[in-house]
């Protein structure tokens, strides 16, 4: 049982296959917020506009929070990318009354849009707050409706979205990688934001294989994971020594 | 026993003649009017729809059209609608919807709690106290519908699977408020409706025209046999005996929506009982208000006179005082437990943007307590009315802080935020208002207010008793 | 019993009622033909009437047991027809099963209640019945079936105990 060297591996009769999991190097953020452009373009989320934002109603499956360290003149901003923590034990998952979000064997935190009736339970359970309602119909402006991607459908307004660690991306890489017989090599599934992020902050992989790149890098001394006494086991690891380099 | 009474008064005197003072003739309740007069008394008012009767449901009329029409852009354009937003996912939609099934718990208080306990006060004010908490819960249903996000599919939580065989998920806490609140709305009605039916062949013996037919209709050919009043009479002690677990876990439930979340402050032990007092707390103050309003509207003041005010107004101060115990607990043990988290949200709630919905709230809950002490208090209407009122608009508000007021803070500060309600959020609210009056109203003109048969019962079994100088009412017991 | 007869009186109270029903237990009238309606619930026995035994309590035992068996199918049979990890939690954990099965239960009762207790009173009933409108203004009325030749007996019971507009009564839609 190698698989159990990765304390973050998601084990069980349920999970035989990987548990995707992402591992975010605060000491490498810069705060460029590239990822949330990214993830903005990949995924169709809406940009909801500054009045909306000023509301609280900014539509962002990944944001990077910014908190600053220290006394003045001894200022650090520490900047925090937050996506949802796909969490194994996620307190969102059991107060839906309708199903629309569950766990998938490949360690997901999947939402049903299809089957969302817009109660916000779910959002409100999240200690991390990372579930986006749709408080409106989605806005493309022209030109925008031109690059939405064919891949991941427009959302409803009335529903809840989330990062899915962008499944269509891991669907079509399992497709190809079974279309050509192999295995999925680590490293070849990107998630937009990880794909988008100059310092290489963002590392996707699979925690059950214990010899993965985000297996490897949780084994770290710097590792940990958000609001980790709330036992909610995320999938999302965060490195972050004494230093930060902004 | 002859020691104490029988030489002041000789034996030759009957009670109830003509010594009988003014004091003791009210006691007995009704000892002086025959049936046919208590009949008269009861249905009279429900014929009087003059003016102002017609004005007050066109002005209530119209503020439920106008929410009406607020829900309706509110659907048309999305939720974004209302003021809430990413952290306060629930905001006055939720706290009203509290606050309502909390009004709707003093109906079962009083009718079947004091029913079991044989509390004979309780005659005159059942009815008014179970319509209240008939269309209390009419109006909290309402709102888990208008704060659905796709409203149009609220169906899906209805336990039946869909075309994939899935069924609803019955480990979330809003699937067991969905299910519990409509077995009290179910429970409720039905006890209502029980209760109602020797009334409702009384009322169709002395109507004609449309009031005729309803009244024959609702009446089911009730006539009131012997073995007729037995069933009924079985049927409501088991109605009172199995309503009161439910309206106790009602309420509870109600709070797990909030206690079972990981959300500091909501996540506590404390929250079901502290709801259940807290909605006793606030359905008894409003059924105060409504009996008063009424009893001047209607010229009920035959029936409902200050010993029944000075009971409710006890119980009303008792379930302050444990409102002040189960709040002083929560409190005490969150704050000394000195949990970072849950001091911000403390120290937001008395000292923040919303200190003055706090101290509001403080005020109203506690103060009334020490009002409703004196008795003076309790049986002035027009103080009565104020004290009760304040105490709902305390229960309001804390309510609004539940909801509110903890949503605002959470684990990353990042995520803080505040909520200002927006004019849909305020005119739905209103509606709701609006419309559990209105329907209250044309309740008490198509439906006897006061249960006749319960006060003729009541009478039956009352006599006067001759304790020295005093003549006291003591009732039998024989059931 | 071919011949039978109905007479309905009018009492003003409820212990001449009383008296006038011992007699006419003594007249040879059985108590099941008399029925007494009145606008207010007289305890019982008050009258001197057997109380009539009541399937109602085995009526709401039934039913809170199928809403056992209800909820009990909702909260463990369902979530096993389509099992789902969410947050990894039982597919069906005790809290959440007993708040379900709780519910249900005290919502199956309730409505075999009231259920029961119409069916037990034999409603709704629209049709025409014997029934005398100052029962609900305080007076009791009596209702006797007898054979035909014993009604003069009655009519002298009935009048000695101070029953006033004794008659023979017509079958009236309510």
């Amino acid at each position: 049982m190698a698989k159990g060297a990765n304390p973050y591996a998601e084990t069980g009769a349920q999970h035989d296959g990987p548990r995707w999991g992402m591992v975010v190097d605060l000491d490498r953020c810069t705060g460029c917020e590239a990822c949330v452009v990214a993830c903005h373009a990949e995924n169709n989320v809406p940009a909801v506009g500054e009045d909306e934002a000023a509301r609280g109603r900014s539509m962002h499956w990944i944001r990077v929070e910014r908190y600053w360290e220290g006394e003045y003149p001894n200022v650090r901003a520490r900047f925090m990318p937050l996506l949802c923590q796909q969490c194994t034990e996620a307190p969102c998952e059991p107060v839906c009354p309708v199903f629309a979000t569950y766990h998938t064997a490949e360690g997901l935190n999947a939402q049903v849009y299809n089957r969302c009736i817009g109660v916000r339970f779910c959002a409100n359970n999240c200690p991390y707050k990372v579930r986006s309602f749709n408080w409106f119909e989605p806005d493309f402006p022209e030109p925008l409706q031109e690059q939405l991607n064919p891949d991941v459908t427009v959302r409803f307004r009335g529903i809840i979205e989330k990062c899915t660690f962008c499944i269509q991306r891991i669907r079509r890489v399992e497709l190809d990688a079974t279309g050509e017989g192999r295995e999925v090599q680590d490293g070849e599934i990107q998630p937009a934001c990880v794909q988008s992020c100059p310092p290489s902050a963002l590392v996707f992989g699979d925690l059950n294989d214990p010899d993965s790149r985000v297996s490897q890098l949780a084994l770290s001394r710097r590792a940990f994971r958000l609001l980790e006494f709330l036992g909610t086991k995320p999938g999302v690891i965060y490195l972050k020594g004494g230093e930060t380099n902004v | 026993m002859s020691e104490l009474g029988s030489r002041e008064a000789g034996p030759d005197q009957p009670p109830g003649g003509p010594e009988l003072s003014a004091q003791f003739q009210g006691r007995l309740l009704l000892e002086q009017r025959s049936d046919q007069e208590i009949n008269e008394a009861v249905l009279r008012p429900m014929f009087q729809t003059g003016r102002g009767f017609w004005i007050l449901v066109a002005v209530l009329g119209a503020i439920v059209a106008w929410g009406l029409y607020a829900w309706g852009y509110q659907i048309y354009w999305g939720m974004g609608a209302a003021g809430i937003n990413r952290p306060v996912y629930w905001g006055l939609y939720i706290a009203t919807f509290v606050f309502w099934v909390g009004i709707s718990h003093a109906g079962t208080m009083i009718s079947a709690v004091l029913r079991l306990l044989k509390a004979d006060w309780r005659r005159p004010i059942t009815r008014g106290a179970e319509a209240m908490t008939a269309f209390a819960l009419m109006m909290a249903a309402l709102y888990p519908l208008i704060h659905l996000g796709r409203v149009w599919k609220f169906y899906w939580m209805i336990p039946y699977p869909n075309n994939r065989l899935l069924w609803p998920n019955f480990q979330s806490p809003l699937m067991w408020d969905l299910v519990a609140i409509f077995t009290y709305l179910i429970g409720s009605m039905l006890y209502l409706y029980l209760a109602l039916i020797p009334d409702m062949a009384m009322a169709r013996d002395h109507t004609s025209g449309w009031r005729y037919w309803l009244y024959r209709t609702m009446g089911l050919g009730w006539r009131g046999t012997e073995a007729e009043w037995h069933k009924l009479h079985r049927a409501l002690g088991i109605f009172s005996v199995v309503i009161i677990p439910v309206f106790l876990s009602v309420h509870s439930i109600v709070s797990w929506d909030f206690a079972v979340t990981i959300q500091p402050r909501w996540h506590s032990t404390i929250f079901a009982p502290y709801f259940v007092i807290g909605a006793v707390y606030s359905g008894l103050a409003a059924l105060a208000t409504i009996l008063i309003v009424v009893r001047k509207t209607m010229h009920l003041k035959e029936f409902l006179r200050a010993e029944h005010f000075d009971p409710l107004g006890k119980m009303v101060m008792v379930a302050g005082l444990g409102w002040i115990y189960f709040w002083f607990s929560g409190v005490i043990v969150e704050w000394y437990g000195n949990d970072p988290v849950i001091i911000e949200i403390l120290n937001d709630e008395v000292f923040g943007n919303l200190a003055p919905l706090f101290w509001l709230q403080m005020t109203f809950n506690v103060l009334p307590v020490f009002f409703l002490a004196f008795k003076r208090v309790r049986t002035n209407p027009l103080l009565l009315l104020i004290v009760t009122l304040a105490v709902n608009v305390g229960m309001y508000t804390e309510r609004v802080l539940i909801v509110v007021g903890n949503l605002q803070r959470n684990y990353l500060p990042f995520n803080w935020g505040t909520y200002k309600p927006t004019w849909v959020e305020i005119s739905i609210v209103a509606m709701t208002f609006a419309g559990f009056i209105l329907l209250y109203t044309l309740f008490s003109r198509v439906v006897p207010y006061v249960p006749v048969w319960e006060i003729k019962e009541g009478r039956l079994r009352y006599s006067l008793r001759r304790i020295g100088r005093l003549l006291v009412p003591t009732a039998a017991e024989i059931e | 019993m071919s011949e039978a007869a109905r007479l309905m009186a009018i009492f003003d109270e409820a212990a001449h009622t009383a008296e006038a029903i011992d007699a006419l237990h003594e007249a040879g009238v059985a108590d099941d033909q008399i029925v007494v309606m009145s606008g207010v619930p007289y305890p019982e026995r008050a009258l001197g009437r057997h109380v009539e035994w009541l399937r109602l309590p085995y009526i709401v035992l039934a039913g809170a047991l199928g809403g056992m068996m209800v909820g009990f199918f909702f909260a463990v049979i369902t979530p096993n027809l389509y099992p789902l990890n969410i947050g990894g939690r039982p597919t069906a954990g005790f809290p959440p099963v007993a708040v379900i099965i709780f519910v249900f239960t005290m919502m199956a009762t309730i409505i075999s209640t009231f259920l029961g207790v119409l069916w037990e009173m034999g409603f709704p009933e629209f049709g025409p019945k014997y029934y005398d409108k100052s029962a609900t203004d305080g007076s009791l009325a009596v209702l006797v079936e007898f054979p035909a030749a014993i009604e003069h007996n009655v009519r002298q019971l009935l009048e000695e105990h101070g029953a006033h507009h004794i008659r023979r009564p017509e079958l009236k839609p309510l």
